[in-house]
């Protein structure tokens, strides 16, 4: 042997850090990573960021202007009822949260590359975890951010509230948001590392108890209504069921709470004092409650990570059984061969979506829980007006799950063949038909639920055939619009490195994706509502006010129904063909 | 440096490496072979950590993996058969992160990540983002990663995998001189004949377990008493009947690497 040994070597050049020191290297890595990032965004995709920027200041203005005409008209008639739906809000945000963490944080820790990596270096188990905590808290909270900020602004506006208030609502949310993460984060721990094979059993019972949760939760808010309509004695009723989730020992009552003392503006000085330490107490309660979760979780990640990832490599994928491959077969026999090979794509596509439980399972919930609230609505009985606007209101609704789907799961669906690319690059196919498989994948499998759920919404509310010929007509623009966004989109700026579909969806593109899927649900819904609406008031001035005459009448008749209808298809084939144009274009170009 | 101490590890009933007790002393290189599927990476794996013995103990300077994992790592240096790097840091930025995981002084981990960048013929790249690298420097720079502590022991996966002549010509010197210097060196490869040129002592396993363990010249008197090739030797040995696939890792048993 020559030269320096390497241990001693080894000794003088390195040694075991403090936890202090992981979590500053482990800042630097994330500063360092944004930087670039942000640098590269910059550099090359500037007319896209202004363009995500700008859509989302839209969108958050709208949601603020929507939120600031709620709250003006629940304060004008009944103050008590913010409080209520601030805690039936958060609550089920909570859940919400708790679940979309722990998935998240199930695919950053036991499923990455990089903790292959962070595993074999001398760093604590927590501090990986902890890495891969603020990942996941920040990537399943940015709904909650762009949702609640515009609400909880325009509450305070509306309230008047001190500049204190705004200066809490950053605390408030993330002390709030550390609670159910921290919580989700234990639970998929602890299920990977005690409950090995049997972990999706085990996600399988908690999102059914969820569900069934829901359901029971809906069932017994409007099922006692049943006959008695929207009356002022069920709109008690419905707020003393509401009062289910003001419970003092749930985070969101904290929130909640906390929230409506910071936006108390007394008139006198210890009036406002008392308010505003009312307030403080309730964020102390939060983030000292968040902040002992979050080391409980510190603590399970200590003793349970290595062991968990230990058994979850180690184990062996299940065989599948061929048992609908009669379908796929039928599928891909099925027309000429000139259109096989889109329809091959299609039968991949679909296999994919089977054998993905995350997908099915929420596509699953969604569209059910749509369902048994559809299947609810016969609990009232409701003057056609009503109907009419709860009919158009469920439409929105439809789309707006659909819209989540379609970011979701669609958007990321061509970013997620870049590892596949070359099998795609090498096929006898023209790359526009890989965006066109994925967009009929996406319409056909959009179409038929939500087609079938608006069938069921409006003969559940007694709507005249007409109208329901009008729904469906604008169910289908909704599910080729959307669906041409998403896919437009994701094949104009796919993200050919990410393997996490989360990740795909929770970028800019995800993000622009959203806000442009719910403008133009907005925006269908709007137009395809106006010569109801219109038709509704000519009724209510009974015949004779400005509604029946002129303008107001053609548009309120056939005519004017078959005008909205048009714009409808217009707006339809703008948000499909615009997008996906720019998608094919990009694509074919595109050099993986 | 490396022991093995009657180690087992099964998946489910099925078990991937039976009864492995090895030890690999301070300065070896050490190379396992075996097809695929014979329980090479899962012992890579428990080696560096990633998976726990189901039963026995694996040591590394003496640091029980289980045990006093940390310690352990401290003295290893890993490179996957998939290099794994951020791709919107640097080169350059991610050695630094290396090299403040491990603790390394400024001072020393400035000098050392000059070296790695210079021995890998990294300098011209080392500024750019990863994202941008081939395989080949991806792999260069991993090999920089892992040296740059200068651990006791490098354990490599499939080292040369996507590496050109050049930077496999590098990379077989600098293993060389680091093994006189004292390093141990695990690797797992399919390459009879790289083993053949670097390794002071093979072990052949089959069905998560070792058919051959001995130098490399003990395989060739096996080779003349036999009177056969090296190479048909090395698959006479690891020949296995179309029975059950026992010491199959998920991966190996996928395909997936």
């Amino acid at each position: 042997m020559n030269g320096i040994s390497t241990s001693g070597r080894h000794e003088e050049s390195c040694h075991l850090i403090a936890v202090e020191a992981e979590s500053r290297v482990f800042s630097r890595l994330r500063a360092a990573i944004a930087w670039q990032t942000l640098r590269s965004m910059l550099s090359e995709a500037r007319l896209r960021l202004a363009l995500i920027v700008l859509l989302s200041a839209v969108f958050w203005a709208l949601l603020y202007s929507l939120f600031f005409e709620a709250f003006s008209f629940l304060d004008s008639i009944h103050a008590d009822v913010i409080s209520l739906l601030f805690n039936a809000f958060f609550s089920s945000l909570m859940i919400m949260l708790v679940f979309s963490t722990g998935i998240l944080l199930y695919g950053n820790m036991y499923c990455s590359p990089e903790t292959r990596l962070l595993l074999t270096l001398p760093i604590r188990p927590e501090a990986i975890f902890a890495h891969k905590f603020i990942d996941a808290m920040w990537f399943s909270s940015w709904g909650f951010v762009l949702l609640g900020s515009p609400m909880l602004v325009a509450y305070g506006v509306v309230r008047g509230a001190p500049s204190t208030f705004y200066l809490l609502l950053l605390p408030f949310m993330v002390s709030f948001a550390l609670i159910p993460a921290s919580v989700g984060a234990m639970l998929c721990m602890a299920v990977v590392a005690w409950l090995g094979r049997l972990r999706m059993h085990a996600l399988a019972i908690l999102l059914t108890i969820a569900g069934a949760g829901a359901v029971w939760l809906g069932w017994s808010l409007l099922g006692s209504a049943a006959t008695s309509g929207v009356t002022a004695e069920w709109f008690d009723t419905v707020i003393t069921r509401l009062s289910i989730a003001e419970q003092k020992f749930l985070p969101s009552w904290w929130l909640a709470s906390g929230l409506i003392e910071a936006a108390r503006w007394g008139t006198q000085p210890e009036a406002r004092f008392a308010s505003l330490s009312e307030a403080g107490k309730f964020l102390a309660v939060l983030v000292s409650n968040g902040l002992l979760l979050y080391l409980l979780a510190r603590r399970l990640a200590r003793s349970s990570y290595r062991t968990g990832f230990s058994q979850l490599v180690s184990e062996m994928p299940a065989r599948r059984q061929r048992r609908i491959a009669w379908f796929d077969e039928a599928l891909s026999a099925a027309g000429t061969a000139r259109g096989r090979p889109m329809r091959l794509l299609l039968v991949k596509d679909l296999r994919l979506f089977r054998r993905d439980i995350a997908q099915w399972s929420q596509f699953a919930i969604f569209f059910g829980l749509l369902g048994i609230y559809f299947f609810n609505l016969r609990a009232f009985n409701y003057n056609i007006a009503y109907a009419s606007m709860i009919s158009f209101l469920n439409l929105a609704v439809a789309g707006l799950i659909l819209s989540t789907f379609t970011t979701r799961f669609v958007y990321p669906m061509i970013s997620l063949e870049g590892r596949r690319f070359w099998i795609l690059g090498l096929l006898p196919v023209h790359r526009d038909q890989i965006v066109w498989s994925k967009f009929l994948f996406s319409f056909i499998g959009g179409v038929l639920p939500c087609c079938g759920l608006l069938c069921l919404s409006d003969s559940m509310l007694g709507i005249s055939p007409a109208l329901l010929g009008v729904h469906e007509i604008c169910g289908v623009v909704l599910c080729m619009g959307l669906s041409g966004i998403a896919v437009g989109l994701g094949a104009w700026m796919p993200d050919l490195r990410e393997p996490s579909p989360a990740k795909i969806a929770a970028g800019f593109g995800g993000t622009l994706c959203l806000v442009l899927s719910s403008l133009f649900i907005v925006s269908v819904v709007t137009v395809a509502a106006v010569p109801t609406y219109l038709a509704m008031a000519g009724e209510a001035f009974g015949g004779g006010g400005p509604s029946s005459a002129g303008i107001f009448g053609w548009a309120s008749g056939p005519l004017g129904t078959a005008t909205s209808l048009l714009i409808v298809g217009v707006l339809g084939a703008i948000a499909t063909f615009v997008p996906l144009q720019l998608g094919l274009r990009s694509f074919r170009q595109l050099e993986p | 440096m490396i022991e093995f101490d009657h180690v087992t590890r099964t998946y489910g009933p099925k078990p991937a490496v039976t009864d492995l007790s090895l030890s690999i002393p301070r300065g070896e290189l050490f190379a396992l072979l075996g097809p695929n599927g014979a329980g090479k990476t899962t012992t890579i794996k428990m080696l560096v950590g990633l998976l726990r013995p189901s039963r026995g103990a694996v040591r590394i300077s003496g640091h029980d993996l289980v045990k006093e994992t940390r310690a352990a790592h401290l003295h290893t240096g890993y490179v996957p058969d998939e290099p794994t790097l951020y791709d919107k840091l640097t080169g350059r930025e991610f050695l630094w992160f290396i090299a403040d995981m491990f603790g390394m002084p400024r001072r020393i981990a400035g000098e050392k990540i000059g070296r790695e960048i210079d021995h890998f013929e990294l300098a011209e790249c080392a500024d750019d983002l990863a994202e941008s690298y081939s395989l080949g420097m991806r792999q260069r720079l991993v090999f920089a990663a892992a040296l740059l502590h200068d651990p006791d022991v490098l354990v490599l996966d499939e080292p040369m995998v996507g590496l050109d002549p050049r930077s496999v010509r590098i990379v077989k010197d600098l293993l060389k001189s680091r093994t006189r210097e004292g390093m141990t060196v695990f690797m797992s490869t399919h390459t009879l004949a790289m083993a053949e040129e670097l390794a002071d002592r093979v072990g052949i396993m089959v069905r998560g377990q070792l058919r051959f363990l001995g130098t490399i010249a003990e395989l060739r008197d096996q080779v003349a008493t036999e009177h056969t090739s090296l190479e048909n030797l090395y698959l006479e040995l690891t020949t296995v009947q179309p029975v059950a696939s026992a010491g199959t890792t998920p991966a190996e048993a996928t395909g997936t690497p």
